[in-house]
């Protein structure tokens, strides 16, 4: 790829993130989904753990965080080519020189990061409604395992849209897939809780790797070394999440135009 | 490939559904049968034709939105399979309706996010938003939001979209359908204004004036297949040999026209929807002679105005595709 092409490109994850963005401020679905949903499972967990809250208050923001950032890549990003489709906007896309996995991953990027604020409002409640301590004890590398938790969601996001288009019974499992992995992915509370033989479907789940991540720098029961490794298993899940995003698209691609359901009759 | 802007050799398009629901069957429909046509560069080629013709199909194809089953069509030379990202870059394209927006955002944001899809520099960009806001009579609209506009104004904001790039063919697949009389002339002209800059344009609609006062050549789609092919005044002397009877009706049965079909001297009868009443389009050799015999197969019913003129390009359609229109 050329400099000016890559610019582009660039250009391009750079208007379809603001456009998302301006798009989804005035969404309803999308606030609930990022805002309220995550907010009242914060309140749900911070009252049952009652006074155990205090020594777990950082434990249950970011959890609550991490259910706001799945839910909005499984309805949200999940749901991002279907939804240009149905507003009649997908034929324009494909039939456009930018490969539409750009301007998907614009559109992620936006969703994934937009929903960092269901942590930040967690945060906000914990703090000021529970004055709970909520200080975190690795900053630098909760900040970097953030960062790399925000590209392993967009990611994985770029497999299920495809999927979802591809398979439109599949997006029917949506909303029983939501809790699974709240729970399978130790979101809020550790997996050793759950039987054993759920441990290797929590291993191949990105989501889990974030956690372990994002809770071990929090809380500081992880050491560097330990979160370095959480780290590179969730990059190594990015990577091969988006190599099997372009075969997916790829045959997406092939298949609607095909099929002719790129756009509804 | 020539002068020729675009290609269509023996093409076909089929789909595969499904009927029943306990004892489903496949089922083929071919909605593109055989096709062959060619578009000189800088001509403004019509695509007439009935519902489910396959003028959206054909477009779909040309476009690269749809893979043919077999034949081969090109577009500036290039293959639609093969080549489909050296024709996209140099195409626009709308399709009837007001979908395909984003309505949340203003019309200026629409056209910034589309011209970044097609690698537009922003600063030519900026002074091309300007300058198609202008030509498609928007200026001073662009920043309201889009679910404010009228479906007039989303159409003319689409055919601005389509011309972000400044491409070289333009494919208009029913552009003024739903418009009211009004939004459709000033979208005529728009048409008409993008002929003049030479562009190659392919213009698919239902209503024949508009094939005739804007097209060079119009080709006759029906059931997959092209029926005719000619200049509008060469497919209007295929029915100089018929004079046209138009009756207003309030109302009539499927069997008066059947009665009416089978008067002798009649040629094609076909029934218009034109808001509270219909029109009755009767072709006859016979010219007013055959009036007579008309009005006594309808007597009885509640009837508007009767003419008696001479043929159109609607009645040369008509005639080609039986009465279907």
């Amino acid at each position: 790829m050329n400099l000016e092409r890559l610019r582009s490109n660039l250009r391009v994850i750079g208007y379809a993130f603001v456009m998302t963005l301006k798009q989804n401020v005035i969404d309803g679905f999308i606030i609930f989904t990022i805002l309220i949903q995550p907010l009242i499972i914060a309140l749900l967990a911070l009252w049952m753990m009652d006074d155990r809250a205090a020594s777990h208050a950082i434990f249950i923001v970011v959890g609550s965080g991490l259910t706001g950032l799945w839910s909005s890549l499984l309805f949200i990003s999940g749901n991002s080519i279907n939804v240009e489709r149905w507003i009649g906007t997908l034929e324009f896309m494909v039939a456009m020189p930018t490969p539409i996995t750009t301007i998907i991953f614009g559109k992620n990027l936006a969703h994934v990061t937009q929903s960092l604020a269901s942590m930040l409002l967690s945060y906000a409640l914990a703090g000021i409604l529970f004055q709970l301590d909520l200080s975190i004890a690795r900053p630098g590398l909760f900040l970097v395992s953030l960062l790399f938790t925000i590209i392993a969601f967009v990611a994985f996001g770029l497999i299920i849209a495809p999927i979802f288009v591809m398979n439109p019974g599949v997006r029917g499992w949506q909303n029983a897939m939501e809790f699974p992995v709240y729970i399978l992915s130790g979101f809020l509370f550790p997996i050793a809780l759950l039987p054993g033989w759920t441990t290797p479907a929590s291993y191949i789940l990105a989501p889990y790797w974030a956690a372990r991540a994002l809770h071990g720098a929090s809380s500081g029961e992880a050491t560097p070394a330990s979160i370095l490794l959480y780290l590179a298993i969730l990059i190594a899940f990015s990577s091969l999440y988006v190599l099997i995003s372009r075969w997916l698209f790829k045959v997406m691609l092939h298949k609607t135009r095909v099929d002719a359901t790129l756009g509804l009759q | 490939m020539g002068s020729h802007a675009i290609e269509v050799v023996h093409l076909k398009r089929t789909y595969q559904t499904t009927v029943g629901v306990l004892r489903r069957k496949a089922r083929t429909v071919e909605a593109v049968r055989d096709i062959s046509f060619s578009i000189s560069t800088g001509e403004l080629f019509g695509l007439v034709g009935p519902n489910g013709a396959g003028k959206t199909t054909t477009v779909k194809m040309l476009t690269t939105l749809l893979i043919p089953t077999s034949g081969q069509a090109r577009v500036l030379g290039y293959d639609v399979v093969r080549d489909a990202g050296h024709i996209q870059a140099r195409i626009g394209f709308i399709f009837g309706g007001d979908r395909g927006l984003y309505w949340r955002l203003s019309g200026v944001d629409n056209l910034r996010y589309f011209s970044s899809l097609y690698h537009v520099d922003p600063d030519v960009s900026r002074k091309r938003i300007h300058y198609l806001l202008d030509l498609v009579g928007l200026t001073g609209r662009g920043d309201e939001r889009v679910e404010g506009y009228s479906r007039g104004m989303r159409q003319r904001l689409h055919i601005a979209r389509a011309l972000l790039h400044d491409p070289e063919v333009l494919f208009l697949d029913e552009p003024t359908i739903g418009l009211d009389p009004v939004g459709a002339r000033e979208l005529r002209v728009v048409i008409r204004d993008l002929q003049a800059e030479k562009k190659t344009i392919l213009l698919t609609t239902h209503y024949m004036f508009e094939a005739d006062e804007l097209c060079q050549r119009v080709g006759v789609i029906n059931h997959g297949d092209i029926i005719a092919l000619d200049t509008p005044k060469g497919l209007k002397t295929t029915v100089r040999d018929l004079s046209v009877i138009e009756i207003d009706v309030f109302g009539i049965a499927s069997e008066r026209l059947d009665a009416l079909r089978s008067q002798p001297g009649i040629d094609t009868v076909s029934l218009h929807e034109r808001g509270q009443k219909q029109t009755l389009l009767i072709h006859s050799p016979e010219g007013s002679e055959a009036l007579q015999g008309v009005m006594d197969a309808l007597s009885g019913l509640h009837l508007g105005g009767v003419t008696v003129r001479e043929p159109t390009l609607e009645d040369a359609y008509v005639r080609l595709v039986g009465g279907e229109a």
